[in-house]
């Protein structure tokens, strides 16, 4: 197999798995221009995440009796197709039902891919080549979905995967068998590895958290538009390179490395869950954790679930299956508890902003026009962290006010970063928890003989 | 297991828990877990209230926002609580109005307690300019000189009157629109001036 082709498989299984995340920090514009609420939009992410746990395995039985080549190339241009729809969606209903259709392409692509590599390259290459793209779109999905949002529009995310797929299916039909036969008797059938697969599950399920649950504290919280949000996100990629160089450093075995990355990602979603302030630099270091911990678990995860099990194409679908089931778990968990909390931060911050407009040093009438606006606006985002600026914006004041006026948004704005970090605070919390879960999955079960 | 490879398995583990105690012993140093919303302060705690208005709107503003306080202390809430419920549109329940006139009244003895309430005259006499009188009893109001208003009338009484005397709902239901508010509240001050002094002049 040449490099450009294997690249190009590569590529795909990373456009794949990017694509679990890659429209989180999309979510507050889809949001917004498909007219729809929190909750619904979480579909976006749950359809494809939820389709692509459940087809990977039963993918992976169509792989014993039909060419690889053949249903991989399949694969990647449903993948492709789908994309474009996404790209051209209308409505979240089509959205949501051409990203179904995105991970079952999705889902053929990453297994066959997969086969073709090890096929292509060595057995240990071709692992190897296929858990780095998958480690590299997991971690780099969002901050490239962030950037492409803003620079161009949410539809963008799903342009740009087009023509790689494209490119990819020649390079997958290059690889076609001349019986056209599947695998099924090729290979010996190992058993599958629960516990690295749990562990994987559980902490997808943690780091959907940080990634979904902290873009959207980010963009929708702190009002940080969709560039700066992916520019803030893109320290978990760079700390999750750090953690190769670290292994080496200290030779640290594959325990080791899980037991650290389990702590590290739990401590760095407690970290966001107690963060001091709204300032960006604040995040850093949490973030930090997580990466390190995202780039320490889940490569010798996924080569502990998978490495010398054959066939190749069952245990990927296995440990893809059980990375996407983690993702809806995590989602599925956390959208209902982020969003009640949301709700249930809006008493409070009303409390704090009347208390500020009450006490600002304006005049009686300008008070009440701010207080009216400022309650309109609060019906119109009702469920979200409202945007008060508009309600400035038609605000006029005396000059020997504007200062005050001024303050007062500061002040306002400030409680509402205070109201929208402490609603997202239980959901960091229990992204947390998870991941220590993922880590009591790893403890060795000790059998008792019979004596 | 030998001892440096022992020590090799416990050296990842040990500097992610000296990584993630360092990190969050800093955040929670400088304040992370206590970043949330504003508590509103106690509506029965007593505070200092001001406004950069002068006249009547500035004393109506240390009326209303006093008299909030108490209001809310009465029925068990924050002023904010409060203010929140009275912005609601619709109609407002008579507990709630009987609860910011009572607040109100409330207010203007801690405000007459204070010494923060003007002069009758002065309160007087922008009533009078603001009212919808006609220029002959406009006139004739301002010729009486205002150390007799001050002998007459307390602004206290006045307040009380004009209090008594307001449409609650009818002001709640003026909030958004200035000249209706300004009208309603220079009308009733000028009434209760008005009856006090048709009262002096009735009993002497």
């Amino acid at each position: 197999m040449s490099r450009a082709a294997a690249a190009l498989l590569a590529l795909t299984v990373g456009c794949v798995l990017a694509d679990s995340a890659v429209v989180t920090l999309a979510l507050p514009e889809i949001l917004e221009r498909l007219h729809t609420t929190v909750g619904q939009v979480a579909w976006v992410l749950i359809a494809f995440n939820l389709v692509l746990a459940v087809v990977a395995r039963p993918a992976a039985w169509f792989y014993r009796r039909r060419d690889p080549a053949v249903l991989c190339a399949a694969g990647i241009a449903v993948f492709a197709g789908a994309s474009a729809l996404c790209a051209v969606a209308g409505s979240l209903e089509v959205l949501i039902a051409a990203r179904s259709v995105q991970a079952v392409g999705g889902a053929f692509a990453v297994v066959g891919s997969l086969q073709l590599l090890v096929e292509g390259l060595t057995e240990r290459r071709g692992t190897a080549w296929w858990i780095a793209a998958g480690v590299f779109g997991t971690a780099v999905g969002p901050m490239a979905g962030g950037l492409l949002t803003d620079a161009f529009s949410w539809r963008s995310i799903f342009i740009v995967q087009v023509p790689i797929a494209v490119l990819a299916v020649p390079a997958a039909l290059a690889k076609r068998r001349r019986n056209g036969q599947g695998l099924a008797d090729e290979t010996p059938k190992h058993r599958v590895r629960i516990q690295p697969n749990i562990a994987l599950a559980l902490l997808s399920a943690a780091l959907s958290a940080a990634l979904f649950l902290f873009v959207l504290l980010l963009v929708d919280g702190w009002r940080r538009s969709p560039a700066v949000a992916a520019v803030t996100v893109s320290v978990i990629p760079l700390a999750a390179l750090l953690a190769r160089p670290l292994v080496r450093m200290l030779r640290s075995g594959p325990m080791a490395q899980t037991t650290s990355g389990c702590l590290l990602i739990a401590g760095g979603l407690t970290g966001l869950a107690l963060l001091p302030s709204a300032d960006l630099a604040w995040t850093i270091a949490p973030q930090a954790l997580v990466g390190l911990g995202l780039g320490l678990t889940l490569d010798p995860l996924t080569l502990q679930a998978m490495d010398g099990r054959t066939p190749h194409f069952l245990h990927g679908g296995w440990t893809i299956a059980a990375r996407h089931a983690g993702v809806v778990l995590g989602l599925a968990i956390l959208t209902p508890v982020f969003t009640a909390d949301l709700q249930r931060a809006q008493p409070p911050a009303k409390d704090a902003i009347t208390a500020l407009v009450l006490n600002a040093p304006l005049a009686p009438q300008d008070k009440i026009a701010i207080a009216r606006g400022l309650a309109d606006r609060l019906k119109q985002d009702s469920g979200r962290v409202p945007d008060l600026n508009p309600a400035f914006e038609q605000l006029r004041v005396p000059a020997a006010e504007q200062p005050a006026a001024a303050q007062l948004e500061r002040n306002l704005d400030l409680q509402l970063k205070r109201a929208a970090t402490h609603a997202f605070r239980n959901a960091f919390l229990i992204g947390a928890a998870l991941a220590l879960a993922a880590l009591l999955s790893l403890i060795p079960v000790r059998r008792r003989g019979v004596r | 297991m030998t001892g440096a490879a022992r020590l090799r398995a416990g050296a990842l583990p040990a500097l992610a828990v000296v990584l993630v105690s360092a990190v969050l012993a800093v955040q929670l140093a400088n304040g992370g877990g206590r970043y949330s919303p504003l508590r509103p302060a106690s509506s029965c705690v007593a505070r200092s209230v001001s406004s950069v208005a002068t006249g009547i709107d500035g004393l109506t503003e240390q009326l209303v926002l006093t008299g909030l306080d108490a209001a809310a202390c009465q029925i068990g809430v924050s002023r904010e609580a409060f203010a929140l419920q009275l912005a609601q549109p619709g109609t407002h329940t008579d507990a709630q109005i009987n609860a910011l006139r009572t607040g109100l009244l409330t207010a203007v003895d801690t405000l007459k307690a204070d010494g923060k309430l003007p002069r009758a005259s002065q309160l007087a006499r922008e009533a009078v300019d603001a009212s919808n009188l006609s220029s002959f009893r406009k006139a004739a109001i301002r010729a009486i000189p205002d150390a007799l208003i001050d002998r007459t009338l307390t602004t206290d009484d006045v307040l009380r009157r004009t209090i008594n005397d307001l449409d609650l709902r009818a002001l709640l239901a003026n909030l958004g629109n200035r000249h209706d508010l300004t009208t309603q509240v220079d009308t009733a001050v000028m009434k209760a001036v008005l009856e006090r002094l048709t009262d002096d002049l009735h009993c002497c």
